[in-house]
């Protein structure tokens, strides 16, 4: 029950932050999201009731509940700590853009904390949720405070951006919301307890998930909304929207694999091949953007792909799912918000032709972009976890003689290359950026005295993201992921 | 006996540690002055435990693993091992990051970023020894991320590109489309990026091994029945692949580029990471690994000898190749890199030549023990000459060869500590290195006349002939026959001196110990050895030749101009792989994203919504004619449906 008020703590930042000053609001909103962290890192350690009810209502929508296992814990906390450090750094972001748009500081501070409270708290209420349909309402809900969001503080043509980004995304809900309808009315209870306990997900209820959620997480083609969301969202919107929202379509995926992996295992090379075609697509697309946040949008796009890659390879690469998904959190949070820095402090300085050099300027942030980076291509952060299991279960799958989907050494060759291929770019990218936009000859080498919340909270991220590679933070989440059915060795899933 | 436990955290964290208060005081310019000192203390606590680990730690099995539980149900564990190779490697990678450390004090010395230095620094030298001491593989693989992590930062300190002294290659040299110079930040990229092509094959391997054996632990994973179960074909894609991880560190051919532009880093960087430790990891993890494949028991496993003889080649190949690309460059630390390049590809030979060779010297593979060996050997020889040029790039504010025998004269130390490196390493008898050799050139010869491979030994003594002359080369470029150095700045220094001294005089102590200990017997039983001797007669003529004539005109542009621009191997890092990235980059970019960005985005889906809505509000005139027109067509529509349905079609 513990758990739940701890759950509930931001919803108390929603309602009184807006009525604080910006300072005081930051702090609080960041306390109320720090207080569960810790609460979760508890439970990973000390375990937890399974679940709170919160109340029964008739088939087929079934008992809503908030649901405590190890997958919710994992996105929760990392949700959590990003949606903190994220408060901690948008105070000056945010106060300095409202002086550029020319408008009142404190007013407008207080709708934009409420919207990002509510925002951030409507995510982690999702991973927590153990109904399908509570889902789909948090689901919209973020939307919704993001449309908003960015409908309000965006960059460029920001309107337009805010409506594609409203359009894209509640199509993509609109079919999920299909999807899992059809699913009510086939188990008679959307509970998630009674649905993974023998439920079944028809090919149709999957397809529409599926399609929906691909919309959202997203994967080429119907990725064309992201790269303008993220660029033009205010950069604290940009470093939740990429980091936590996208990749909840993989949580969706996740735990209606988890219900019934059917339609994975009947379409899991067209769908594999797409997302690795996917990763690869976009990690090119990389190389040649100018504008810093719309090529951190890009790397999202392949980023997701990796996701939807873990979900096509076994019980490991489920694990896989969740531990990419925080991993790329974690990197993405650290290198919005030091695109966020470099805008904050050089005046609004996006466009990649125009850095390099920057490390001698902004140290600070220049050394945390490298910290995300590394979160990225999964070199001593828990991303390296993440591709461990991803390449696990691609042998699991392919290679092992006793999967359905036994390939050979030679037969998966090609997949296996391309897999090894998609990892190699992210590195690739990642350092090419980090040259091109901090290192070289600096146009001035005078170092800028900037705030401390600018990077600080970053440099918590990073520290976190390293923490958790390592015992005993590691030994706890991942035997916990392990031993939730479905995802260990002798779980249901093949 | 302390805990173990405490010794290793000791080992390992020490340096890590005590290099984060100078991170933390990065804007205090007194702090970053005094610092360095307390991370040169964190390696010296490294340097201290591994030494106890080397004196008092259990060698043999199962008594040398110390387990901890990490991920226990999965496997992954953090376990280490204080086996035969590690307790030797453990100490010599401690001792060499110490001295160059201590050497690092003076050179890096008012230094614009002091606090990334010394950090990146010290996790590099901790990466190494978990590398050195781990037994699992993911273990494992975490170290050599950092190695790789590590080395990306300090190969790119200087990362303002601004000063010449820190370039590789001649400024504004082309040659076709490629400007043959590189800057430090670019040296960065280079490396990690080549690094990264072989790290994710090599995880791979790792998942792979961890699936078909359930085990990670190199010590304990059944080798020989994993290759059978995977077959000949899953055997060498399985090696090749972990190999990949090991030739790109270790830069071998056709990886070796990214080793030359590292030169733009520090030359303490060169010294600790391009001679004795990161690039000799994968020469390293190779022995390692072979010591518990035995592959000498396996000669019934498909494919197992494709692999090794791969392994044979590269790197007899690479050393051939450094050696050649070494006798044409006039840039002080790029000729090392190529030799270290050269003799990181004889240790790769040499222990791949286990695959063949039986001989055991107290249990000890005799091909296994002469690659470590020379390992050893080198990396405190080589060590010797980075700091050496370090320190004349300090003394002539020049990166290119030169000093006569006059510079000499006033360099005293440095002249001595060159002699005493090259000599010592170069394998002319009896200094160390020649009894190493000698067993070397036994075990090719064995090779010859038990297998009928007779290139092996060609190739290892031409290679061992053209090495010996460019380390004289530098020597004689350095001190005795170049050219007079156009700044003279020799005061200072110090504590320069003394790393290097102290680095020097472990070829001694290494000497003694060829001559002392049981496994080495055979390394002096094999100089004297009739072909040894000849090979070490021939590698002191070609040493002498070659100091009195460093440069042969003759030679300096036909193939000396094509050796040093490392017979163009560039074009293939440079142009081939860049444009060929690059051009799909641009067709993604400008044909992908910009036909699914502007068109599909902004013509196709709002145009089909304009047609839908102009669709929909034509039907809607005002007119009641045409609503009529409308209910009546509906009517007719759903009467003849109706008559269709009715008639049972």
């Amino acid at each position: 029950m513990i758990m739940l008020y701890f759950l509930l703590l931001p919803l108390i930042a929603v309602v009184i932050a807006p009525f604080l000053t910006p300072k005081k609001a930051t702090y609080l909103s960041s306390f109320v999201f720090l207080l569960p962290f810790f609460a979760i890192i508890g439970c990973l350690f000390r375990g937890c009731p399974e679940k709170v009810s919160l109340m029964s209502l008739s088939a087929p929508l079934g008992e809503f509940y908030f649901n405590f296992d190890f997958i919710s814990h994992a996105f929760g906390l990392t949700i959590c700590i990003v949606s903190a450090m994220i408060a901690l750094f948008a105070l000056p972001y945010m106060t300095h853009r409202f002086e550029e748009m020319e408008r009142n500081v404190d007013s407008e501070f207080r709708k934009y904390i409420f919207l990002y409270n509510l925002y951030a708290a409507s995510m982690l209420w999702l991973v927590y949720s153990g109904n399908l349909v509570l889902l789909y309402v948090f689901l919209e809900l973020s939307l919704i405070t993001a449309f908003l969001l960015i409908y309000s503080y965006g960059y460029g043509n920001r309107k337009w951006v805010g409506l594609l980004y409203f359009v894209w995304c509640a199509v993509a809900g609109v079919l999920t919301l299909a999807g899992i309808v059809i699913l009510a009315f086939e188990n008679d209870s959307l509970a998630l307890d009674v649905l993974m306990q023998g439920g079944k997900v028809s090919m149709l209820a999957w397809a529409f998930i599926f399609f929906g959620m691909i919309i959202e997480l997203p994967v080429l083609g119907p990725h064309v909304w992201l790269p303008w969301a993220h660029a033009e969202a205010p950069t604290p919107v940009s470093a939740l929207l990429s980091p936590l929202t996208v990749g909840l379509a993989g949580y969706v995926l996740l735990r209606i694999a988890l219900i019934d992996y059917s339609f994975i295992e009947t379409y899991r090379m067209p769908i594999l091949c797409y997302a690795i075609f996917s990763s690869i697509y976009a990690g090119f697309s990389v190389f040649k953007q100018t504008d810093f946040k719309r090529l951190l949008a890009y790397s999202t796009v392949s980023q997701m792909g990796y996701v939807l890659v873990a979900l096509c390879l076994g019980p490991f690469g489920l694990i896989a799912v969740v531990i990419q998904y925080m991993s790329h959190a974690f990197g993405k949070s650290i290198l919005f918000s030091s695109a966020g820095g470099i805008i904050a402090v050089h005046h609004g300085l996006r466009d990649l032709t125009k850095m390099g050099g920057l490390h001698d300027s902004i140290p600070a942030i220049s050394n945390a972009a490298v910290v995300g980076f590394l979160n990225l291509g999964g070199m001593l952060t828990i991303g390296m976890l993440g591709e461990f299991f991803i390449l696990r279960g691609a042998v699991e799958t392919f290679l092992n003689p006793e999967s359905p989907a036994f390939l050979g050494w030679t037969g998966s060759l090609p997949l296996i290359l391309a897999m090894i291929f998609m990892f190699m770019l992210s590195v690739w990218y990642g350092f090419y950026t980090i040259r091109k936009v901090f290192y070289g000859k600096p146009k001035d080498t005078k170092r800028l005295e900037i705030s401390s919340y600018l990077y600080l909270p970053l440099y918590i991220i990073g520290i976190v993201s390293v923490l958790l590679l390592f015992p005993p933070l590691s030994t706890a989440l991942i035997q916990g992921l392990n031993s939730i059915p479905g995802l260990c060795l002798g779980g249901v899933v093949p | 006996m302390i805990d173990a436990w405490i010794v290793f955290l000791l080992l390992l964290l020490a340096p890590v540690v005590s290099s984060i208060p100078i991170v933390l005081a990065y804007k205090s310019k007194e702090w970053t002055e005094k610092l360095p000192y307390l991370s040169v203390f964190g390696i010296f606590i490294s340097v201290l435990m591994s030494l106890y680990i080397f004196f008092t730690f259990p060698k043999e099995l199962p008594a040398s693993q110390f387990a901890y539980p990490w991920i226990p149900d999965l496997g992954i564990n953090i376990v280490l091992i204080t086996d035969y190779l590690a307790r030797y490697m453990g100490v010599v990678t401690a001792l060499i990051a110490f001295f160059i450390a201590v050497y690092g004090l003076d050179y890096m010395k008012g230094d614009y970023r002091p606090s990334w230095y010394w950090f990146f620094f010290n996790l590099f030298t901790a990466s190494m020894l978990l590398v050195v001491y781990s037994d699992n593989l993911f273990l494992l693989f975490v170290g050599w991320e950092g190695l790789g992590a590590a080395s990306w930062g300090l190969i790119g300190h200087w990362f303002r590109d601004d000063d010449d002294i820190a370039y590789v290659g001649k400024a504004g040299r082309k040659v076709g489309p490629l400007e043959l110079s590189w800057p430090p930040s670019f040296g960065g990229w280079r490396a990690i990026s080549t690094i990264r092509f072989g790290d994710v094959p090599m995880f791979f391997a790792i998942a792979a091994i961890w699936v078909l054996t359930g085990n990670l632990n190199i010590s304990e994973i059944d080798w020989g029945s994993l290759f059978m179960g995977i077959g000949a074909a899953g055997t060498i894609i399985l090696m090749l692949c972990f190999l990949m991880g090991l030739f790109t560190k270790s830069a071998q051919v056709p990886f070796s580029e990214w080793l030359m532009t590292a030169m733009t880093g520090p030359t303490t960087v060169s010294a600790l990471l391009h001679s004795a430790t990161m690039v000799a990891a994968g020469a390293f993890v190779f022995l390692k690994v072979t010591w518990y494949i035995e592959p000498w028991h396996l000669h019934g496993v498909p494919g197992l000898e494709v692999v090794y003889t791969v392994v044979l080649f590269v790197g007899l190949l690479s050393g051939l190749y450094g050696a050649l690309a070494g006798s044409g460059m006039l840039e002080r630390k790029v000729l090392l890199a190529a030799s270290t390049m050269s003799s990181i590809g004889l240790m790769f030979a040499a222990g791949a030549a286990s695959f063949w060779i039986h001989e055991e010297i107290a249990g000890i593979n005799l091909a296994l023990l002469v690659g470590f060996w020379y390992m050893a050997v080198h990396a405190f020889a080589k060590a010797s000459l980075f700091l050496v040029a370090g320190h004349l790039i300090h003394a002539t504010h020049s990166r290119f060869c030169c000093g006569g025998l006059e510079f000499a004269k006033r360099m005293k130390t440095p002249f001595i500590a060159t002699i005493i490196a090259t000599t010592f390493l170069v394998g002319m008898p009896p200094l160390t290195a020649y009894w190493v050799k000698s067993a070397m050139d036994e075990v090719m010869e064995l090779l010859w006349h038990e297998h009928h491979m007779l290139i092996p030994i060609i190739l290892l003594i031409l290679t061992s002939l053209i090495y010996s002359a460019i380390m004289a080369r530098f020597l004689s470029l350095n001190f005795v026959r170049g050219e007079k150095p156009e700044h003279e700045h020799l005061e200072g220094g110090g504590l320069m001196k003394l790393g290097y001294t102290m680095m020097v005089s472990v070829l001694f102590i290494l000497l003694y110990l060829i001559f002392t200990n049981a496994e080495t017997e055979a390394f002096v039983h094999a100089g004297y050895a009739s072909v040894s001797f000849a090979v070490g007669a021939g590698a002191l003529i070609a040493y002498v030749l070659a100091v009195y004539v460093p440069r042969l005109k003759v030679f300096s542009r036909v193939p000396g101009t094509f050796f040093n621009d490392r017979m163009y191997l560039p074009f293939l890092n440079d142009y081939i792989v860049p444009k060929t990235g690059f051009f799909i980059s641009r067709v993604v970019q400008n044909y992908g994203n910009r036909g699914i960005d502007g068109f599909f985005n902004t013509r196709v889906i709002p145009g089909l919504f304009g047609i839908i809505s102009r669709g929909i509000r034509a039907i809607q005139t005002g007119y009641l004619k045409s609503y009529v027109k409308i209910v009546l067509g509906l009517v007719m529509v759903f009467l003849v449906i109706a008559s269709l349905w009715g008639l049972g079609l």
